[in-house]
């Protein structure tokens, strides 16, 4: 058997749709439930720090883009941020936690949209986790040899999903036109775009390429029920045999079914899941805190509560916060391709220097799972 | 000493490996049929009686093998000593909360006083008292982070969750509700009891073994649990 080889990021791109939308305006894009804005949104912003999102619908609610189209600029982009080509490209790895297609899957509709001869796909659909799925498949790919040029990208079009249709006429508005607060976070939470990293068997000579130390994904789905979901009402979704596909699409949505929705009590305890899988790489040695320069992660420190950071602090696994380095305030939260957007402007900022240690954590509270990248300056 | 990761015998690294200990107990507790019940809504009355049945045997005891284990304390170790037995007096009679909570929810005080321990409260009971028999039992320190870590983060959320389910009146559920509120100071006055002990290699691995330990036989205990 031939010994795997190392395999490095070589290029990084992101792809931020329209110009960025303040707070007082998202409901312009996504609309108004009942015709009224809401009342809970103001308590989601402050809660999730967001200042400024991208939107691929404008404020007609017409569709600028889709998911594919944004991956597919995003791998263009990647690659040529690598100073290769669409010609170049053996393997695409696409994630995202909402498709444009029910069938058939990601991969290849961002093929359709990239075009081009015969390539290898794959498609990984979960949450935000998805995009370390995706980027997994691509390093072992390279690292096994099967490829020369492999692309991981991910990307949502979340806002489509927060149009006023998904909602009214189910049981998640009550009588006085309200929307479920399991609904409507998520509304003034995710935001759309797309990103996409290039990964090679060789590092850059002429600039920083980032060599991939591990990809790490735990899912704890065996322990908790669905944090935040689509396709079955709130109080039967860890049924899985009790899910939209079952009643039709339109009894579905008027269940409340086809809507994403949060469960923010199971949240804080996925939290808690989320920090002991952690400290457990801590312990393991897998991640030592003292030796990561940069710390990438895809949820802000003010989100995890006091105890938490506490927590984390006397157990020897905190990691300060000025070596957190996040633009999760002004390009929104983009689900799966938040990580790759947060690298992307990382690499742009001139902070990393050579030999220093960057750590990706993307939690996905889906159904609870954590995944950690550990990447190296070369 | 060294304090960086695995050397196995600082505070924060026990702390560390109870932390971990903690996050995979409550995800075992999650996988439990009772609480299953009471995160998917389908929990009924008649669960959260067997519940507190349930509960009330460990909830009795907690202070009596404290006691006990206080009293196995060398006179090296006065100051952890005296923290036991003042934990020990602030919890004896929460027991008596529960019954009440049993009997405002519909029991009767006979009932909940005349149950048989299920068999995961046998073997926790049993390990408890082994353990706080012992000399010098500081590995005990372990199984008060998971039961206590179970009154100051669990109690309260099974206790909304409880309220909510079932419409019962906040008297039916303090027991529950009441342990949830102190948690500041829960961390803060743990390091203080380990540093008491530690470094020590040996008793390191026994905190974090009895932890271990402790969680199993409690997720057991509510494994247990049958209407």
């Amino acid at each position: 058997m031939t010994a795997l080889r190392d395999a490095y990021i070589t290029g990084t791109s992101a792809i931020l749709p329209g110009a960025p939308v303040g707070n007082d305006q998202i409901e312009d894009h996504i609309g108004r439930i009942c015709g009224r804005g809401s009342l809970l949104g103001r308590r989601a912003l402050r809660w999730n720090g967001v200042k400024t999102r991208h939107y691929a619908l404008d404020t007609q609610g017409a569709a600028t883009d889709s998911n594919a189209g944004m991956c597919a600029k995003a791998v263009l982009g990647a690659l040529d941020d690598a100073r290769l080509g669409r010609g170049d490209l053996g393997y695409l790895a696409a994630a995202t936690t909402q498709g444009d297609y029910l069938v058939p899957g990601h991969g290849v509709t961002v093929h359709g949209e990239l075009g081009g001869g015969p390539l290898e796909v794959a498609s990984f659909q979960s949450v935000c986790g998805s995009s370390l799925m995706a980027a997994k498949a691509a390093w072992l790919n390279i690292r096994a040899g099967e490829h020369q040029v492999a692309a991981a990208c991910a990307g949502e079009f979340s806002s489509r999903w927060f149009q006023p249709a998904f909602y009214e006429g189910t049981t998640l508005v009550d009588a006085k036109g309200r929307l479920a607060a399991e609904a409507d976070y998520l509304r003034f939470t995710l935001s759309d775009g797309a990103g996409a990293i290039i990964v090679e068997p060789a590092p850059r000579a002429d600039r920083l390429s980032l060599k991939i130390d591990f990809i790490d994904v735990v899912s704890l789905a065996g322990d908790f029920e669905p944090c935040m979901w689509a396709g079955a009402p709130i109080a039967t979704r860890a049924d899985a045999a009790g899910v939209w596909s079952h009643t039709g699409p339109a009894a579905a949505h008027k269940a409340g079914a086809v809507a994403l929705l949060q469960d923010f009590e199971l949240l804080k305890r996925v939290i808690r899941a989320w920090v002991g899988v952690y400290l457990k790489k801590v312990d393991e040695g897998r991640i030592v805190p003292a030796a990561v320069d940069w710390l990438l992660c895809h949820y802000s420190a003010q989100s995890l509560r006091d105890e938490l950071m506490s927590l984390l602090e006397r157990t020897a696994g905190a990691i300060p916060v000025e070596k957190w380095f996040s633009n999760l305030p002004w390009v929104g939260n983009v689900g799966s391709a938040s990580i790759w957007i947060m690298l992307d402007e990382f690499m742009r900022s001139g902070r990393l220097a050579r030999g220093q240690k960057v750590l990706c954590v993307v939690p996905e509270s889906g159904r609870s799972l954590v995944g950690f990248m550990m990447l190296e300056a070369v | 000493m060294d304090a960086s990761p695995s050397t196995g015998n600082d505070v924060s690294d026990v702390l560390r490996r109870l932390a971990v200990v903690f996050a995979e107990f409550e995800g075992r507790l999650a996988q439990t049929p009772l609480i299953r019940k009471l995160t998917r809504g389908r929990f009924t009355i008649q669960d959260y009686a067997a519940f507190l049945i349930g509960l009330r045997q460990q909830v009795k005891e907690g202070a009596q093998w404290m006691s006990r284990a206080a009293s196995n304390i060398d006179d090296e170790h006065l100051e952890l000593r005296s923290i036991l037995m003042r934990h020990a007096v602030t919890e004896h009679r929460d027991f008596r909360l529960l019954e009440a909570d049993y009997v405002a929810a519909g029991g009767t005080l006979g009932e909940i006083r005349g149950a048989e321990k299920n068999i995961g409260s046998e073997a926790l009971s049993a390990w408890m008292f082994h353990e706080a028999s012992r000399p010098n039992p500081f590995g005990l320190l372990g199984a008060m982070w998971i039961i206590e870590g179970l009154g100051q983060i669990k109690a309260l959320e099974w206790g909304r969750l409880v309220q909510s389910r079932l419409g019962l009146p906040d008297e039916a559920v303090r027991f529950l509700v009441y342990h949830g509120e102190n948690d500041a100071e829960h961390i803060k006055e743990f390091e203080t009891m380990l540093a008491l002990v530690l470094p020590d290699p040996a008793v390191a691995r026994r905190i974090v073994r009895t932890a271990e330990v402790t969680a199993r036989l409690y997720a057991l205990q509510i494994e247990e649990i049958m209407p």
